[in-house]
């Protein structure tokens, strides 16, 4: 009833739902952050939950959510402003990062996110706290964060940060919302510190990732992928020529990425970077896995069967060394058996009270992180 | 029992300070103003200090941390009678872990003591505020210090991987940890940069930085600032992130050959110093692009240093530049703008052109390669009217560096001087919603009240309650 009521107050915003999307009542669409905040302010009042949807790339972490509405970014899709000079970005949450990728790289220029799907959405990326390959170098997402404009769960747009490159000007909004899963509101804009892109790129493979690792100096990446390991290497060409040579390893020009884990399920151990490799010797050998050396993840992918078993084998290391062992992706059957993160850990009571100052009647994502906050 | 009593109780009474020198050296930072100190502690571990905060809050008493108190928005200057608890004894390093290059430190560690502990690892801990050498670790969280080589690997905020704070209830939670991208929110990114305001902050896991196997150190002088302000920008935007650029005007650069001897041109309107870092093969090529550039910008001259000693003298002439300051006046007002990188020769030309219609003296020594600007004005505060005079400048350079598209501080805080300027960057809206992110960690205003956010930031209730299920 109430939902419909919002359906035909918000009738100009309403698109079809894509046949990803969990059930839900009323899909809408809205152009700006004051329509999405108008939105979130209806569905406050009828006490109704939203969820977020970008491309739907990254839904899988978590637990499910329940929803009436689903309000989707795919309007906000402009690059607002990018001002090569001062190496930023302003972009609207439902730009592709792969559209963002390409027009960056006009001027040579990169925001460090992650290279596939190139259909996911820089305001899902965010949300989801995801971070490209060449983290190692240029650190992880929440780096990249300079300001946020975001539609609250209790219908107020609030902008944190600023655009540009150094900021101590009160709380810093943009980090608290990199991998909050909309649970504080949906991330309509942001601004990025974008990094020159090197004029040579070369992928080596070598012996062993930790020897490689040890002797390349701040290499883009260094990734085992099913026991072999490759060295990302960018700069000026005569660097990248003498890293490659320091290494005696097989080059190829560019870089040759991993392509995306296939497999029914995904999951992504986390730990202290200097236990990656002993993190890949933890992963079954029916199973694939990409471990990114100096960063301290792996991502494995396998059977959906065994998972919850192997995912508590590996919750069991995780607890002793410092760290997690969360889903990515998996059947839905899956999350019905287990917690798809995890113990929530020791400052739960806190995030619950951070959620409410944004998101008071818990509407927004309602249930997807841990702790099932 | 006296508050006082109660935190002798368990400190015992040598450890808690209340006699009159030592309020009175405690009331002041490394800013203006100074505020009522009742009570100092100098807690030695996490557990003192989850007492002091309990006591401080039966006793109805704010709670303001501080550290080494060099900060310069008189952040650890209470407002009105508190406990001071200074955290220069929890100066521990507690484990590196040299495989995950990390490292567990206690809050009172001096900055620079970091880096020389782990040094012959071949590592450092990357943000090197000016101040180094006497900052705390503790007191960089809570203003995300940055310094001349946070321009390539970025401020504290950073390098914070784990946070041990000490919270209002006197609970103390541990918040990230080594392994990446904990789970749940990332209340990290909160207490960096809170300025005290959350809790206090009783360890901390840094990340620590690989050091360049080779650098290349370059002084760059112009006719004109101008000139170098736009070599800043060209070399941005040609793709080069030279791990340090930074900029001095020929007043600035006067004072420091007085004082330190570093070997700076003093004819030279504005000199640049820049640091390229990294593979033996990228800086050389580096180097002669910048200087390219610098030329190609009328340079008089582009040196690059002939040694260690050479460049870290030069260093040693930047670091030192504010101590220079002394020498022409009692006072100075510091401001800590930034403005993007491209707008640099517009807003030096306005900050001259301010404090010349004010009468004042303006030198400038700053971050230019991240676009933060410190233009600082020289005064003698025992003069009637020049204090007005000085305030009148600063926010009419605060508000050109934000019409600019900057904002009030990159790297040294709000705390109380910036305080009420809030409202030129933020929305009320804004505001109410940052005050409710300190009220969710701080609901009875214990840490730091009156700091960072102006008052009446909290205005709005837009919560509705739940509808009847
Ligand atoms: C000569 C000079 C040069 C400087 N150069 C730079 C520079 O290049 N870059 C830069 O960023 N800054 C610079 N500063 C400013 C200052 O050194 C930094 O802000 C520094 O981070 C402050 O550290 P501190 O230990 O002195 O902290 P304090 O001044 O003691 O405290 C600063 C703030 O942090 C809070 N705080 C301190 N410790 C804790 C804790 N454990 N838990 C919670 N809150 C805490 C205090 O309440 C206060 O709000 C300079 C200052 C001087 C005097």
């Amino acid at each position: 009833m109430t939902t419909e009521t919002i359906g035909r107050r918000f009738h100009h915003l309403e698109v079809e739902a894509n046949e990803r999307m969990p059930e839900c009542q009323l899909v809408l669409a809205p152009t700006t952050a004051e329509e999405a905040a108008a939105v979130l302010d209806a569905a406050a009042e009828h006490g109704l939950p939203v969820l977020f949807w970008g491309n739907g790339s990254h839904q899988g972490f978590g637990h499910r959510v329940e929803t009436a509405i689903v309000i989707s970014t795919e309007r906000m899709n402009r690059i607002i402003e990018w001002s090569p000079a001062d190496l930023t970005v302003v972009a609207e949450a439902g730009v592709r990062i792969g559209d963002l990728a390409l027009r960056l790289l006009e001027e040579n220029q990169t925001a460090v996110l992650p290279e596939a799907p190139v259909e996911a959405t820089v305001g899902g990326v965010i949300a989801s706290g995801q971070s490209g390959w060449g983290r190692l170098r240029y650190g992880p997402i929440r780096d990249r964060m300079l300001e946020v404009v975001l539609a609250t769960g209790d219908g107020r747009v609030v902008r944190g940060g600023a655009p540009v490159v150094k900021n101590v000007t009160g709380y810093d909004l943009p980090r608290l919302a990199t991998g909050s899963f909309g649970s504080l509101g949906l991330i309509s804009r942001v601004a990025l510190k974008l990094w020159p892109v090197g004029e040579r790129a070369a992928t080596v493979t070598v012996e062993a990732a930790d020897r490689a690792l040890a002797i390349a100096y701040r290499p883009l990446a260094v990734i085992e992928e099913n026991g072999t390991a490759r060295v990302y290497l960018t700069g000026t060409s005569a660097e990248v020529e003498t890293q490659t040579a320091e290494l005696s390893g097989t080059a190829v020009d560019g870089l040759d990425w991993p392509h995306p884990l296939a497999g029914e399920t995904v999951l992504v151990v986390r730990v202290p970077a200097g236990l990656t490799g002993a993190a890949t010797e933890r992963v079954p050998s029916s199973w694939s896995y990409q471990a990114a050396f100096g960063v301290g993840e792996v991502r494995l992918a396998g059977p959906s069967e065994p998972a919850a078993d192997l995912l508590a084998t590996l919750r069991d290391w995780t607890a002793t060394v410092g760290g997690a062992a969360v889903v990515e992706r998996a059947p839905e059957a899956l999350y019905e058996k287990v917690d798809p993160w995890g113990e929530p850990g020791p400052s739960l009571e806190l995030q619950r009270r951070v959620k409410a100052a944004f998101d008071p009647l818990g509407i927004c994502n309602p249930g997807r992180l841990p702790g099932k906050l | 029992m006296s508050l006082a009593d109660d935190l002798a109780a368990f400190l015992g009474p040598g450890r808690v300070k209340t006699d009159p020198l030592e309020r009175h050296v405690y009331a002041r930072d490394g800013g203006l103003r100074t505020g009522p100190v009742e009570v100092i502690v100098h807690p030695r571990t996490t557990a003192e200090v989850v007492e002091i905060v309990r006591t401080a809050r039966n006793h109805g008493s704010p709670v303001v941390a501080r550290g080494a108190g060099t900060g310069l928005a008189s952040g650890a200057v209470p407002t009105g009678p508190a406990v001071l608890v200074v955290l220069t004894r929890m100066d521990e390093i507690h484990e590196v872990d040299e495989a995950s290059r990390t490292a567990w430190v206690g809050p009172g560690l001096i900055n620079l003591e970091l880096s020389q502990h782990i040094a012959p690892l071949g590592l450092h801990y990357a943000p090197d505020p000016s101040s180094q050498s006497i900052c705390t670790i503790g007191g960089n969280v809570a203003t995300n210090a940055g310094g001349p080589h946070c321009l390539a690997d970025g401020t504290t905020v950073a390098h914070v991987l784990g946070i041990e704070l000490v919270t209002v209830d006197g609970e103390v939670v541990m918040l990230g940890g080594a392994a990446p991208d904990p789970i749940g929110l990332d209340l990290r990114g909160v207490v960096v940069g809170s300025e005290g305001t959350v809790g206090v902050v009783t360890r901390v896991l840094v990340r620590l930085t690989e050091d360049a196997p080779a650098t290349r150190t370059l002084l760059l002088a112009f006719g004109d600032t101008a000139d170098a302000a736009a070599t800043v920008s060209d070399t941005v935007a040609a793709g080069v992130i030279p791990a340090a650029l930074e900029m001095m005007d020929r007043v600035m650069v006067g004072l420091i050959e007085n004082w330190i001897h570093a070997g700076f041109p003093t004819d030279a309107a504005g000199v640049l110093l820049a640091e390229l870092a990294g593979h033996p093969a990228a800086v050389e090529a580096e180097a002669e692009m910048l200087s390219n550039i610098a030329k190609a910008n009328g340079a008089l001259s582009a040196r690059l240093a002939a040694d260690a000693d050479e460049a870290a003298r030069w260093w040693k002439g930047r670091k030192g530049a504010f101590g220079a300051v002394a020498q022409r006046a009692p006072d100075y007002y510091l401001h800590d703008t930034v403005v993007p990188r491209s707008r640099l020769v517009d807003i030096l030309g306005r900050v001259h052109e301010i404090a010349e219609r004010h009468d004042l003296e303006v030198m400038n020594v700053f971050h230019a390669g991240d676009g933060n600007l410190h233009p600082l004005m020289p005064f003698d505060a025992a003069e009637p009217g020049t204090l007005e005079r000085v305030q009148a400048a600063a926010d009419e350079i605060v508000t050109a560096s934000v019409e600019a598209g900057g904002t009030l501080s990159g790297e040294h805080g709000i705390g109380l001087e910036k305080r009420d300027l809030m409202s030129l960057v933020f929305s009320p809206v804004d505001l109410d919603a940052q005050a409710r992110l300190r009220e969710a960690f701080d609901p009875v205003g214990l840490f730091n009240p009156d700091k960072v956010l102006p008052a009446g930031s909290r205005c709005f209730d837009y919560g509705r309650p739940a509808p009847a299920q």
